[in-house]
């Protein structure tokens, strides 16, 4: 096992190995990225406020180009609160004027009350360019794991153990 | 003396690269000079493609998505490119080519091996070219078991003896090993059990030691 780390041209070769699956797996998020015109182009549900339509821990698919119609009333959107990162998954409710700067107005499924609430201050309403996607496609409760990991941060501890166990033991 | 480190004998994988690695070290011995030329345009291929992610790494993660867009997109068509002609490179072009190189006499080598899943036996393919004339290809298969002991010691004497007699380049580099095996061959090493070759492996370690400045004992390391 260790004796390939010898010769530098083998060292080189395995080293190789585990750099193309890395860069393969960024490669391959990023031509979907391009694809859909999205930063983000996959997104785990975080929250019930969609419910019934998504639940938490649902994979979502987004499409970020408007090729045939505009973004319009009825579509579920991810969109970005100016100045914060986190994606929020609601659906367009109102609509007013059209193209670039339509006003758009979301809401939650399941929330009593639209979206205002959490836009940032001095935000009323979104514009197209704050969305980056509108739902197309989803996989029900696959993005689970990534909910239990930053919830329980000792999980995260516990898979790199079981990972690192794994790796002495086989010895590859 | 790689006979000193143990793999387990029922990895198949493990079995191959230790032969593998074996064949370098034994035909380098014997003044063939090898050519990585094959390693080296695969290295070249898979660093240039991890270099194209790594840049487009950086400039997402320095500049953002919005404003970068159109080199990412050239930066993964680049990409599958790199990534295509290195799997063509693998795949078509190596083909399982372990040793390349050229003999004293100006002949060229070039051995690729292989090995099917679940079989422990070593495919090898040697394709010897001589200064004049046209390339000869030596096909041969053989059961790991000739020159690994049941504890997984490598043992390089019958695994040498194996190119030596059936490769005739190899043969004329290394005629000691060639004649030995004509006599060793004949029946008792090839249906050898783990006893012979632990005895084998014992005489080679103890040869090593005492002889270490001679110029033959050398050889025998692999």
């Amino acid at each position: 096992m260790l004796s390939s780390l010898q010769n530098p041209r083998q060292a080189a070769a395995q080293l190789l190995n585990f750099a193309l699956i890395l860069s393969t797996a960024f490669m391959m998020w990023k031509g979907f990225s391009v694809a859909a015109n999205s930063p983000s182009p996959i997104v785990v549900v975080l929250s019930g406020s969609m419910e019934p339509a998504f639940q938490r821990g649902d994979l979502l698919f987004l499409w970020n180009r408007n090729f045939l119609a505009e973004t319009d009333v009825g579509e579920v959107v991810v969109y970005n609160v100016r100045d914060k990162d986190i994606p929020i998954v609601h659906r367009v409710v109102r609509k007013f004027g059209t193209g670039d700067k339509a006003q758009l107005l979301t809401k939650g499924d399941n929330n009593l009350a639209d979206d205002t609430e959490l836009y940032a201050k001095g935000q009323d309403y979104l514009e197209r360019k704050d969305i980056i996607g509108s739902v197309v496609g989803y996989i029900p409760f696959v993005g689970y794991v990534t909910i239990m990991l930053s919830e329980h941060p000792w999980l995260k501890t516990a898979m790199l153990g079981i990972m690192g166990l794994l790796v002495v033991l086989q010895r590859e | 003396m790689a006979s000193q480190e143990k793999i387990t004998v029922h990895n198949i994988a493990d079995l191959k690269n230790t032969s593998d690695d074996a064949i370098p070290n034994y035909l380098n011995s014997l003044k063939f000079r090898q050519d990585n030329s094959l390693l080296d345009t695969r290295l070249a291929l898979g660093y240039g493609a991890f270099a194209v992610a790594a840049t487009c790494f950086l400039w997402d993660y320095k500049l953002g998505f919005e404003d970068t867009k159109y080199y990412t997109a050239a930066a993964v068509a680049l990409y599958s490119v790199l990534n295509g002609l290195l799997t063509f490179w693998i795949g078509s072009v190596e083909k399982g080519t372990v040793y390349q190189g050229v003999a004293a006499d100006g002949s060229k080598i070039s051995i690729a091996t292989s090995t099917k899943k679940l079989v422990p036996t070593y495919h090898v393919k040697v394709t010897t070219t001589p200064k004049k004339g046209s390339p000869q290809t030596i096909e041969l298969a053989r059961s790991f078991t000739e020159w690994f002991d049941s504890q997984g010691h490598f043992i390089a004497r019958p695994f040498q003896t194996m190119l030596a007699t059936t490769v005739p380049l190899i043969a004329q580099a290394d005629p000691m090993r060639a004649a030995a095996g004509a006599v060793a061959r004949s029946e008792e090493l090839v249906n050898a059990g783990s006893d012979v070759l632990d005895a084998i492996l014992a005489a080679d370690a103890t040869g090593a030691d005492a002889g270490g400045a001679g110029k033959k004992s050398k050889r025998r390391k692999a």
